[in-house]
């Protein structure tokens, strides 16, 4: 019996030995091997004013100038328009600093949102963090010390002209964590926000066109559902029912409604702007302009849909663009701004962080002024996403430059209005599963007085 | 037997064959839809849905998603992290078992009841304390954190398991080997682990298995990527807004393959059993 | 008698000082910072703020967490109760049956197969059971239509009444290997011949199942049973995936629920209370279980 049993025991001891031969040699990664000693001539710093970090907490030294290492993480798929761009920031950046290695790790979007705090109060934190903008993730750590202040750089730098400042309000908190103004605590280089996508041939073989006022919105879903087609693809067990509704709200509201909302904590959903969007999601429903089932669908499945053609319009984010334009292959597609709105759900995009813990403040600086500049924004946008400061006339495709220049639109006219799950940590579930509710019958005062509660409950705090 | 009985014998036989059978599709179903969908190209699976047939084999899903989390270092990871935990918490579970079942110590309830309790406790309630305590001993970002936390978690039902059989070993034998003159080192090694081979092999396999599909706890506590494990790089995938459908599908495939073979190596000895004393 | 059973009983402590010392460090410390926590409003890092006993009359209050609860009755039905009869059943079926008329190697084929959902991991079980019950062309409601079944085609998971019964059809799935396999390993304690001549006496196959096999494998029902009530009090991974406890509080449970708090909202003060409280929970249970089950031991002459 004994005989028998040993078979898979030596299996699994030899394993053992063998993990611990690989575990013990391979234990050096190669992100962390010094670059060769470089002699004392090579200048390791750019010609532009010699970074200091402020208000750095920890005096702490910078490492040794031959054997920089400038951790940096971010979590954008390498294929993307922001992957690209900045893989190919990272070339520029250590063309110029020779001597300092760039140690990328790519990481996942949920162990960043999950445990950004534990990582950033530890001594594993990077030098440089793609993390998301808001009260409840850069704010809230922002007022509990974890990241650097940024401001005496932006100011030197010049990153204050460059992003307006509907962009700056995502990189400025203030003592409480709130955004829009105070310290820079964080950098964006790129925009994001909500749109419509539709399916041009259908349009043309519906004889409808590109609605510019809500009703005309509602006029042509309208003539689709008389023709048999549902014209609008949801998922509403998702961020996309949340970002109509809050768009709906916005059609209504002025920036002093979106100020109380997002940065003062006064959110009205009783007022005449959440009202009208409670009322119209369920006025659109009840017209069947998107299905009840849709609570049971979440973005990928949405997204899906409409790029299989069964669905005319879907209305999601900018970040949907690049698949888009790989996977739609049997029509003709194209976008326009939320119709009638002057304010719509977009913001700056993700920004880049120097946690307090980082020694090398200066080259996180440094890198980030890379992924500023002309040339680095202007690949970003060929990529297909949206820069904030690139050379549009090097852009070449002209469905791209339609995708940035109704983001610039919207920024200029100030119409960025953030999203609705920011104001409150942990909002986004609630506002999911009330809207889910909402669209399965519940009627819009329980629900609005539901996301009053949550929301005046978070603020408390 | 009459003939007719024996014709009903025959269909009965082959109909519980094929209900069963027909059961098992269903619960393998998700496993060949997730198959079906480690192989299609984006194109296919955005143009026809996650439930048709892919057009072809399509390997690129799997090779970018290798070469994206650098899946060989991860491999690497769980396996040494879902083994030394088996091999640790079946040797944990063994001593405390053996002091509980076959010792019968001194308020041994008490002391069982203390150790399952460890399995009462939701991770998320354990990430905090877990977390401070790793960076006071300089253990976070270590796979020994995670090896050492999981052989404790995975004990609590190993010492529960374990002596709940126990309490049925022969005591006959138990007081032979005693009358011999048998320390307990002796008694331990020559005569309760032989014996009870087959329930170790079934802690080992549920260990191993349950510590590769972890993913909260190291999600807590491994930072890098060298150090990461498994269901770590399938997350990556799940971006904040956009997921990629094809390359999680073949990164589960890949993610299970090696628990599987795990399994499939180990069924003979589940066969054994839980059987305690009686040595025919 | 007496004093052989002593000798026998004496010298095996030192065997529990490993675990004993791990339990405590790695298990009994976090939870007692957890308890201290839940006085504490705290937002996880930085000083926490001494609120005492506030949380607790908030948590008696709370609607989400009692909604939560109930729903982790339907999760015990679904986890516990379901797959341990199917359990046995299947077990003893493979085990007798199966094995009996077509061989050992095809009731470990089925036992394989059916313990195979236990290894998927959650989050792709996730990602492909919300495929599989997708509304509208998913797979559940498309063979429904093909065999003309239009009219039970469901929005499965995002509509409130059909959302609980959907997740518990997944956990019974997910749940129903682990039970199968302890039972038929804890079969083969089943003496043959014991059975063969209750079946001379003329028992039939239930009768020798319910009087017989069930008694002989009692402790690792036992076992089975409270093993997997605790993980249904505590089941995270799958309504995380699925429905992320919605629609509305249709699928919350307490675990997700703390979750909640814990990493979303960054309540870790309530987080903390919500977890305190379903841990004391499971160890009165398990208490409980315990002293039934030793007592049964001691009754049999163990």
């Amino acid at each position: 019996m004994s005989a028998k049993m040993s078979r898979p025991l030596s299996i699994v001891l030899a394993t053992v030995m063998l993990m611990g031969l690989v575990a013990c040699g391979g234990g050096a990664t190669p992100t962390q091997a010094p670059p060769p000693a470089q002699p004392t001539t090579a200048p390791a710093q750019p010609t532009t004013a010699p970074a200091q970090p402020t208000a750095a907490p920890t005096a702490a030294p910078t490492q040794p100038k031959e054997q920089r290492v400038l951790k940096l993480w971010h979590y954008e798929s390498l294929n993307g328009a922001m992957g690209a761009a900045w893989a190919e920031a990272i070339k520029d950046f250590e063309a110029s600093h020779p001597g300092v290695k760039v140690a990328y790790e790519g990481k996942g979007f949920e162990q960043i949102r999950q445990t950004a705090a534990m990582i950033l109060n530890s001594d594993d934190a990077p030098d440089i963090m793609e993390y998301n903008k808001g009260n409840a993730t850069a704010g809230l750590l922002s007022s509990q010390g974890l990241l650097a202040d940024l401001t005496a750089e932006a100011t030197k730098r010049g990153w204050d002209k460059i992003l307006s400042p509907s962009l700056q309000a995502t990189c400025r908190y203030n003592e409480k964590g709130i955004m829009g103004s105070g310290k820079w605590y964080g950098v964006t280089n790129y925009g994001e926000y909500v749109l419509v996508y539709y399916n041009k041939d259908m349009f043309e073989k519906y004889k409808v066109n590109v609605p510019t006022t809500l009703e005309e919105f509602e006029a042509v879903m309208d003539t689709f559902v008389k023709a048999g087609v549902m014209p609008l693809t949801l998922g509403a067990k998702e961020y996309p029912s949340q970002h109509i509704f809050y768009d709906l709200a916005l059609s209504k509201a002025d920036r002093a409604f979106i100020n109380a909302y997002e940065l003062e904590g006064k959110a009205n959903f009783k007022g005449p702007e959440f009202t009208f969007a409670a009322d119209k999601m369920v006025e659109w429903l009840k017209k069947g302009y998107y299905s009840k089932d849709s609570t049971g669908l979440g973005a990928e499945e949405m997204g899906v849909a409409f790029i299989q053609g069964k669905y005319p319009i879907m209305i999601s984010g900018s970040w949907w663009y690049g698949r888009l334009v790989t996977e739609i292959k049997g029509f003709k597609w194209g976008m326009f701004l939320f119709p009638g709105a002057k304010y719509g759900a977009g913001s700056g995009g993700n920004i880049w962080v120097v946690p307090t813990k980082s020694k090398n403040k200066d080259l996180a600086a440094d890198f980030i002024d890379i992924t500023l500049n002309k040339k680095i924004q202007t690949l970003l946008g060929n990529k297909g996403g949206i820069p904030i400061n690139a050379d549009l006339t090097q852009v070449t495709d002209p469905q791209i430059n339609e995708l940035i220049k109704n983001f610039d639109a919207l920024v200029k006219n100030d119409g960025l209005a953030f999203y609705p799950d920011w104001p409150v940590p942990g909002y986004y579930d609630v506002l999911v599963s009330n809207i889910q509710e909402l669209i399965g019958g519940k009627a819009p005062t329980a629900v609005l007085d539901q996301l009053q509660k949550a929301y005046d409950e978070g603020i408390a705090k | 037997m009459t003939s007719a009985s024996r014709i009903i014998h025959q269909v009965g036989k082959y109909l519980s064959l094929i209900v069963l059978t027909a059961l098992l599709l269903i619960m393998l179903a998700p496993f060949f839809i997730v198959t079906l969908n480690a192989f299609k190209t984006p194109d296919e699976y955005a143009n026809k849905g996650p439930i048709s047939m892919p057009q072809g084999l399509y390997w690129g899903g799997i090779e970018q998603f290798w070469k994206r989390v650098d899946f060989t270092t991860k491999l690497l990871n769980s396996a040494l992290i879902s083994i030394s935990v088996a091999i640790l918490g079946v040797g944990l579970s063994l001593f405390n078992a053996f002091a509980l079942g076959i010792g019968k110590v001194k308020g041994r309830i008490l002391l069982l009841i203390f150790f399952v309790v460890a399995n009462t406790l939701p991770h998320e309630a354990l990430a905090y304390p877990l977390y401070y305590f790793a960076r006071l001993v300089k253990l976070y970002d270590t796979q020994l954190a995670v090896i050492l936390i999981f052989s404790v978690i995975q004990s609590a039902y190993g010492t529960y398991l374990l002596s709940s059989a126990f309490s049925t070993f022969n005591k006959e034998l138990l007081e032979a080997a005693m009358i011999d003159g048998c320390s307990k080192i002796r008694l331990l090694l020559n005569i309760v682990v032989p014996i009870s081979m087959p329930t170790l092999s079934v802690l080992f396999v549920f260990f191993f298995i349950w510590t590769w599909n972890e993913f909260f706890l190291p999600l807590v506590m491994l930072i890098s990527n060298s150090k990461q494990t498994v269901p770590l790089a399938i997350a990556v995938l799940q971006g904040q807004h956009l997921m990629d459908a094809t390359q999680s599908a073949a990164s589960a495939l890949l993610g299970i393959l090696p628990c599987i073979i795990f399994f499939i190596l180990f069924q003979r000895t589940l066969t054994r059993g839980i059987t305690a004393g009686s040595i025919k | 008698m007496a004093h052989k059973s002593a000798s026998l009983n004496k010298g095996y402590a030192p065997f529990l000082i490993p675990g004993v010392i791990a339990f405590l460090l790695v298990i009994i410390l976090p939870f007692l910072v957890n308890i201290g926590a839940s006085f504490t409003k705290w937002t996880g890092i930085g000083t926490p703020k001494w609120i005492g006993l506030a949380n607790y009359v908030k948590l008696i209050g709370d609607v989400n967490f009692w909604a939560s609860f109930r729903n982790n009755l339907a999760m015990i039905i679904a986890m516990t109760i379901i797959p341990t009869i199917i359990g046995l059943l299947l077990s003893a079926i493979l085990f007798d049956y199966i094995a009996n008329k077509f061989g050992r190697g095809m009731s470990n084929f089925f036992r394989a197969g059916f313990y195979l959902p236990q290894i998927l991991p959650v989050a792709i079980a996730g990602v492909v059971w919300g495929w599989i019950l997708q509304p509208g062309s998913g797979a559940l409601n498309e063979l429904l239509k093909s065999v003309g079944l239009d009219s039970l085609a469901r929005n499965w998971l995002g509509d409130a009444s059909t959302a609980l019964p959907s997740v518990m059809g997944v956990m019974v799935w997910f749940q129903i290997g682990y039970p199968l396999v302890i039972f038929m390993a804890a079969l083969q304690r089943v003496d043959p011949e014991l059975l063969e001549a209750a079946a001379i006496d003329g028992a039939t196959w239930l009768q020798k199942f319910y009087y017989i096999t069930i008694q002989l494998i009692r402790p690792e029902i036992f076992v089975v049973v409270l093993t997997t009530t605790i993980h249904a009090l505590k089941v995270f991974g799958q309504i995380y995936v699925l429905t992320r406890g919605g629609p509305g509080t249709a699928t919350l449970v307490p675990s997700y629920y703390s979750y909640q708090n814990f990493f979303e909202k960054a309540n870790v003060g309530y987080g903390s209370t919500i977890a305190t409280v379903m841990t004391i929970i499971i160890i009165l249970l398990t208490i409980v279980f315990i002293n039934v089950q030793s007592r049964q031991q001691v009754a049999e002459g163990f």
